[in-house]
């Protein structure tokens, strides 16, 4: 890691990354750069490498070479703020399908926040951005017991529960009917104005979303 | 931030009671079934319950191992639990659940075990029943806590139970010799202190290590 060297760049800086899976490289020596009160959309073909690389980035998967940096400082370093201030949305849901959808965001909320809410106020949070997806009145549901659009909401409602300062998003937009894309457009344009860092995959314009940023990944 | 993962555990396990429930059983019958293939004798049962009872017992916990990890490196939790709290503090949370939803049950199942296999037989006034219940107090613990590195290291590997059990039962064996032989040990009336305090050493060791080894190879399988 070159630490020697001073970063200029805020937000997230990726320093001649080199990122590979199963001995393929899909990444060479790449700079990127996501500033503060932008968004970028990331692009490519299935299998070129978008999910590793938003991987590689929220600090999961190893690269090969190269160094991350959040706010001028390498994203491993023990004073970083990184992972603090991450929120990466996966494919997986990440959700229990024992618990009910409050129990499920308020683990993740209190794991987030170390207990540095109330939890009166936190359900009220919880039920408030339940409705505001449609899917109010049913925080004591199990999460299993949902439709894949509903449990997809659930996970989306962490993005407004969790204080944070980038989102990584891997095809946030996937499975939601309109009114919901709708709502998460104009949640992360109010996310990125209040000077948030914003990253996200989709295999289908999001005409609601205007993008600062465009970064495409191909095969070679 | 352990106390809250370690809620979260018991909640799902609740939830999920019959998972849990089966390696308990899988102890109870196995050793309850030696009484019909043996021997009804107290003599013979007595001379076999220390072996017989560990044995159960560490194969419900191996059995139990299946229910480490997999479900929330399937549904992608565990990936959101590494990013938001640091590796070692997941392990640990996680073996401690584990050893409270299956090892402390077979402790306190062993003493009904204990009379089955007539372990007290012959002795008016010692109880051998408090050595065993001791010695799978200390032996348990330690099991989880190597399963854990086990479970982590094969994660990403499919159909991980196989390569698990050959993995960890070579290092299972020198609690199963110590669990076993402090048992025999006090039915021959016999001090057992060594053994005891070997066991205790065994579990220090692996409190140590284990959840920090198991957190690096969580990092490492989620990679």
């Amino acid at each position: 890691m070159s630490q020697s060297k001073d970063i200029q760049f805020d937000g997230l800086y990726a320093h001649e990354l080199t990122v590979s899976r199963s001995e393929q490289i899909l990444l060479e020596d790449a700079d990127l750069h996501l500033a503060p009160s932008t968004i970028t959309y990331l692009y490519g073909e299935n299998g070129a490498g978008k999910t590793s690389l938003m991987r590689c980035l929220a600090g999961l998967l190893p690269s090969d070479q190269g160094s991350i940096y959040w706010n001028k400082q390498p994203i491993n370093h023990p004073d970083s703020s990184y992972f603090q201030d991450l929120i990466f949305l996966a494919h997986s849901l990440s959700m229990k399908n024992e618990l009910t959808i409050a129990e499920n965001l308020s683990f993740y909320a209190n794991l987030r926040l170390k207990g540095g809410i109330s939890q009166q106020s936190l359900s009220k949070q919880i039920s408030d951005v339940l409705l505001e997806l449609g899917i109010g009145g049913l925080e004591n549901r199990m999460f299993a017991e949902l439709s894949a659009g509903q449990q997809h909401k659930v996970a989306l409602a962490r993005l407004i529960l969790e204080p944070a300062k980038i989102w990584i998003l891997d095809e946030p937009f996937v499975n939601l009917d309109q009114k919901t894309r709708g709502w998460l457009a104009a949640k992360t344009l109010e996310f990125k104005n209040n000077g948030g860092v914003v990253l996200f995959t989709s295999h289908h314009h999001i005409d609601e979303l205007p993008v600062d940023q465009k970064v495409g990944v191909e095969h070679e | 931030m352990i106390l809250t993962l370690l809620k979260r555990e018991l909640k799902v396990a609740r939830r999920n009671w019959i998972g849990l429930a089966i390696p308990l059983l899988f102890f109870i019958i196995v050793v309850s079934l030696f009484p019909f293939a043996v021997s009804p004798e107290a003599p013979v049962l007595q001379k076999l319950a220390p072996g017989v009872i560990w044995v159960a017992a560490l194969l419900a916990m191996l059995l139990s191992l299946e229910q480490f990890y997999r479900s929330d490196y399937q549904d992608g939790s565990l990936e959101q639990l590494l990013l938001m709290s640091s590796p070692t503090s997941v392990a640990l949370s996680k073996i401690l659940a584990h050893w409270l939803l299956t090892g402390l049950p077979l402790v306190v199942l062993s003493p009904l075990l204990g009379v089955l296999m007539q372990i007290n037989h012959g002795f008016a006034h010692a109880d051998h029943t408090w050595v065993l219940m001791l010695t799978l107090v200390l032996g348990t613990p330690t099991l989880c806590l190597l399963g854990a590195v086990g479970m982590s290291l094969t994660l990403a590997a499919s159909r991980n139970g196989l390569l698990v059990s050959i993995l960890i039962i070579p290092l299972y064996v020198p609690v199963l010799i110590f669990g076993a032989s402090t048992v025999t040990a006090s039915l021959e009336n016999m001090r057992y202190n060594g053994e005891l305090a070997i066991l205790g050493a065994f579990l220090l060791i692996a409190i140590v290590f284990a959840p920090f080894a198991s957190g690096r190879a969580l990092k490492i399988s989620v990679g």
